[in-house]
């Protein structure tokens, strides 16, 4: 009994330094997804806020610029487009994301024509109502810009693990899949600078 | 007479004190060296720092007077209502100020964690640009409309003129009108013991009080020694220890950055 005891022993002891090795490396991965996960829904909001902000803004050019139709009804395409493409969270693909980018810059592009006409209206351009809703809008093109970057940068991490040496042999085996990430666009990337 | 003598006494030693821990709250504390790290962003300042500085004057565009003033005010309404406006001034940025701002805000953690109450103005000197940068928990409050208002109205037309000073105090006066009554500072309580812990030890002291003071004769000695005991070991454990370092540092937040998170949320404007 105490010699079958010694030798098994050293086997014990691999399998439990895999055993610790492994769980912590698939703890670290359920952690870095929710981490993305989290951020994701922080992305979705933020495109959720510009769309909300869309009817009243239709509305109150509307008022001032009744002939610019066409763009208007652009907009509202547009938003409704982009309020459909939705993403499932457990599982961002590349095509979907590509999808979701897709209808988020058509109502990007259809806004800022809206936002170009706007320019002939100077009644409009001075209305109270309409420069807050100017500045949610920026606002909100910044949050929109900033929760991006911080789903790239989580997705990144998670990406990282699952790729690296020990995790690449087991993300497999628990089915952990890489995660999309969104397409920089231009000017993106440069590293800001502060002079002093 | 003798007990008149010493009321005298206690109110000449105690104005004595007062006087000595309000020439503290006017020590102004420098502003630290601005460090550029890997990520583009400035080094988040010591806790020491953190206490001592809320406006981080890089450009000097502040006098030391004014500076001073405006962290008094700050830190008074840090004090009471937990939450954090940092100030910075730069001389150049390369980037969007906007985007900029916010991670930096981000980085730093101002405001607290829990309540996202974090304010940061970033000026930018040479390209005459203002942001207002709101955490995630003021932005319902202090929306990007309404930061707009300020830098509109209560920054622009001050800053053209040259009156920095002027315009950010205008700025501080809204904004803190705006978020009025929203938060209250309850920090200290969340940081020091439960509530149970220190009934258990005020508990336990009375009866130690009781044992040792019970055994001698007095009967007023157990009374008027175990009131101030229990007071001020109360008192030291939360209150007194957190107050007395924010009055002697003054000028920052007393609890250092919070670690609220930024979002994006705010207006930039140009003078």
């Amino acid at each position: 009994m105490k010699k079958l005891l010694t030798a098994l022993a050293p086997f014990l002891a691999i399998a439990f330094l895999l055993y610790v090795t492994v769980g912590r490396y698939y703890n670290n991965a359920i952690v870095y997804q929710e981490d993305a996960k989290t951020a994701w829904s922080k992305v979705e909001s933020a495109y959720q806020r510009r769309a909300d902000l869309i009817p009243n803004l239709v509305n109150t050019v509307k008022g001032y610029a009744k002939h610019e139709k066409e763009t208007l009804e652009a907009v509202i395409k547009a938003r409704a487009a982009a309020t459909q493409t939705k993403i499932d969270p457990t599982n961002i693909t590349p095509e979907q994301l590509a999808q979701f980018q897709q209808a988020q810059q058509g109502l990007s592009g259809a806004l800022s024509r809206l936002l170009v006409t706007v320019e002939k209206y100077p009644e409009l351009k001075a209305d109270k109502h309409f420069l807050e809703l100017q500045s949610q809008l920026e606002g909100t093109e910044n949050r929109i810009k900033v929760e991006r970057d911080r789903f790239n940068d989580a997705v990144n991490v998670y990406n990282i693990h699952i790729k690296k040496f020990p995790g690449r042999l087991f993300a497999g085996l628990f089915g952990f899949k890489e995660m999309a990430r969104f397409s920089s666009e231009k000017g993106a990337e440069k590293a800001p600078k502060v002079e002093f | 007479m003798s007990k008149l003598k010493f009321i005298v006494l206690f109110f000449v030693i105690y104005s004595g004190f007062l006087s000595m821990s309000g020439q503290d709250r006017y020590m102004l504390a420098p502003v630290p060296k601005l460090v550029i790290e890997k990520d583009g962003l400035p080094q988040k300042p010591t806790l020491q720092q953190q206490q001592t500085v809320s406006v981080y004057d890089y450009a000097h565009m502040l006098t030391d007077a004014e500076r001073k003033k405006l962290q008094e005010k700050i830190s008074k309404y840090n004090d009471s209502t937990s939450t954090q406006i940092v100030i910075a001034t730069i001389k150049k940025l390369n980037d969007d100020i906007s985007l900029y701002a916010t991670e930096w805000a981000h980085k730093w953690g101002i405001g607290q964690k829990n309540k996202g109450n974090g304010i940061f103005i970033l000026i930018s000197r040479d390209d005459h640009k203002i942001t207002i940068r709101t955490g995630y928990g003021v932005e319902h409050l202090l929306t990007d409309a309404l930061s707009r208002r300020i830098i509109e109205r209560d920054i622009i037309p001050y800053f053209k003129q040259g009156k920095f000073y002027e315009g950010l105090n205008a700025a501080l006066d809204t904004i803190q009108k705006i978020l009025s009554g929203e938060f209250t500072n309850d920090t200290s309580d969340s940081e020091s013991w439960p509530f149970w812990a220190v009934f258990l030890f005020i508990f336990f002291m009375i009866i130690i009080i009781a044992l040792v003071f019970g055994n001698s004769s007095g009967s007023s000695g157990s009374s008027s020694g175990g009131g101030p005991i229990i007071y001020t070991s109360s008192g030291s454990s939360s209150s007194w220890g957190s107050s007395s370092g924010s009055s002697s540092f003054g000028g920052g937040f007393s609890g250092g950055f919070g670690g609220g998170g930024f979002g994006g949320g705010g207006a930039t404007g140009s003078w």
